[in-house]
């Protein structure tokens, strides 16, 4: 005690001493919000965010044979040149809409017979991850607005213009951007994640919300979810089911990410209190208890990022793969061994824990990334579209034939 | 004759996405760059950039700002608008790899002492480096010139100064006005 009382008085004295040499400083500010929560020991740590590289790669440089699938399946790159590649949803006609984070864009894709046209039919937005498609009109969402393209399916050369939905959203960049997408309840569903690693959020955010496609009766849906960018309902009961990035800089192997369903309205996932179901965050969770909030259905693994979530009702793949989730994790960098960057399947089972495994793997290579699956899309016939942000890409999965 | 393939050859080429960079063919292109932003890279007005061993995603991603207006500029938008995507990548390369000229004389002192703590209370290290030389995903700071650094931080403060992804916008709102200066003065003479 007394010599913690003898270090303050030092340190007072030294704080008194340079202001009267300097003048005054501000006080200390946030880190970045990917550094934020890097505790004092790791703070020469080498690992920080992948940097997402400015231009797709060229057919040529994409290695899909690289990508593992299961045996009597196939992977074909199905379309290329699509920077930052992310959200896909179809159109009435048959057209793939592509979203983008980074790079602003928002993308038509054409089948043209055997090649795919790619048309940018918006660009300079805000982080415009979340796309969705209803009755001739895409929905489109960046950080701060929802917007939509009427008719826009005749229009893909003269796309129309972008009338604002919903607007009252929160601004902040980080964990900002949205997934977005219909519910079976005919509302439009989209995350507000945490503006932060790891913080007490606002009212405001870490949830995932609804609003209807006019605009009107927003609402909360999920409470404690740190940033949820891929959910799906399930196709027999109907309920939500969602992945959430867990925070960086707890651990190797903690906390892992979840997958989770929120069968109704109003539950807590437990953010910024408690991680994976059953670890109090060593700031935030004092006095808290894990059973205070909702467990996950399935710890999917440390940093994986898991993004797309997507049930399977197509009728090319084995029948056992009927609504079976597709699970597309875009991958670590909070870890020193990189981890994710995979489509993984969960299989639920009544009164058991999920069954979890690889679908396709080999984005990465040893350390080496080459590739980052972020997102999945159902074809007609039943193939599997997978979306690489990182090589600006999208490959087909199919399988017999 | 020849210049109908050439011109055949490259609109074939241009179809092509992100052609691995040329560094040659980023020197021939850099021809109307270097007027304004110096030799090489090397910038002598304190207006333009320094783009002499900028970090090539960097440069790379705001030719793609200039182009789709994220990032306004009236020189730089018409520039940006006429280049392809091959071009940009060869460009990008190409002043990447050149040399950068060493920075500015320093500021006295305890003004470069200021800037230095400064940097600290605001983690500006966190992203753009120890050293400010720059990391994958942010630029090298060292080296530009002061009326550009403050120009730019200005800008971010007043979130007029387009970015990717909103990270340097939001950073730079605790930043008293009053420190912007001294931090250029810093961070632009780091040795």
């Amino acid at each position: 005690m007394r010599f913690r009382t003898f270090r303050f008085a030092l340190s007072l004295t030294v704080v008194v001493a340079f202001v009267l040499a300097t003048g005054p400083l501000a006080a200390q500010q946030a880190p970045p919000s990917w550094k934020q929560g890097q505790p004092k020991d790791m703070e020469s740590s080498s690992l920080s965010p992948i940097a997402q590289p400015p231009a797709p790669k060229a057919p040529g440089e994409i290695p899909v044979d690289k990508i593992k699938v299961p045996s009597g399946f196939k992977v074909e790159l199905w379309a290329h040149g699509i920077n930052n590649a992310r959200a896909m949803t179809w159109g009435d006609r048959g057209t793939l809409f592509v979203s983008s984070r980074v790079a602003g864009n928002v993308y038509a894709v054409v089948d043209k017979g055997g090649a795919r046209e790619v048309k940018t039919i918006a660009k300079g937005l805000n982080l415009p991850n979340g796309v969705a498609f209803k009755d001739g009109t895409l929905y489109i969402a960046e950080i701060h607005r929802i917007t939509k393209m009427e008719g826009i399916e005749g229009k893909l050369d003269s796309p129309p213009e972008m009338k604002v939905v919903y607007d009252t959203l929160p601004k902040d960049a980080p964990h900002g951007w949205k997934y977005l997408a219909f519910g079976p309840d005919g509302k439009l569903y989209f995350n507000i994640g945490a503006p932060c690693n790891i913080c007490v959020p606002p009212d405001t955010h870490a949830n995932i919300s609804r609003v209807n496609p006019d605009g009107t009766g927003f609402e909360y849906w999920a409470h404690g979810v740190r940033n949820s960018v891929g959910f799906d309902w399930h196709p027999v009961t109907k309920e939500l089911y969602f992945t959430t990035h867990g925070r960086d800089w707890l651990g190797e192997d903690v906390p892992s990410d979840r997958f989770d369903v929120a069968a109704k309205k109003g539950l807590h996932f437990g953010y910024p209190y408690c991680h994976q179901g059953d670890i109090l965050d060593p700031e935030f969770g004092r006095g808290r208890a894990c059973g205070e909030f909702a467990a996950p259905l399935l710890k999917t693994g440390p940093h994986v990022a898991g993004n797309g979530v997507e049930f399977y009702t197509g009728s090319m793949f084995p029948s056992e793969y009927k609504n079976r989730a597709f699970l597309a994790q875009r991958g670590s960098w909070n870890r020193s061994q990189k981890i994710g960057f995979r489509v993984m399947m969960v299989t639920l089972r009544p009164a058991d824990v999920p069954r979890y495994e690889v679908f396709a793997e080999g984005w990465l290579q040893g350390d080496q990334v080459w590739g980052r699956p972020v997102y999945t899309r159902q074809m007609k016939d039943g193939s599997l579209l997978i979306a690489d942000d990182y090589a600006g890409a999208i490959y087909r999965v199919s399988y017999g034939r | 004759m020849v210049g109908v393939l050439l011109a055949a050859f490259s609109a074939v080429m241009s179809l092509s996405p992100a052609l691995a960079a040329d560094l040659d063919a980023g020197r021939r292109k850099a021809a109307a760059c270097v007027a304004c932003h110096g030799p090489d890279g090397n910038s002598t007005n304190p207006t333009v950039p320094s783009i002499a061993g900028q970090v090539g995603i960097y440069l790379h991603w705001q030719l793609l700002l200039y182009r789709d207006k994220r990032r306004v500029d009236p020189q730089m938008a018409p520039i940006a608008a006429a280049l392809s995507e091959a071009d940009m990548a060869d460009l990008a390369a190409f002043f990447a790899a050149q040399r950068p000229a060493p920075p500015a004389a320093a500021p006295d002192p305890a003004r470069a002492d200021t800037g230095r703590r400064l940097a600290e209370t605001y983690h500006c290290n966190d992203c753009h480096g120890r050293d400010f030389a720059g990391r994958e995903y942010a630029p090298r700071l060292r080296g530009l010139s002061r009326d550009y650094l403050v120009a730019q931080m200005r800008g971010f403060k007043a979130r007029t100064r387009g970015d990717l992804d909103g990270a340097m916008t939001q950073a730079a709102q605790p930043v008293a006005d009053a420190d912007i200066e001294p931090l250029a003065d810093y961070i632009g003479a780091v040795k």
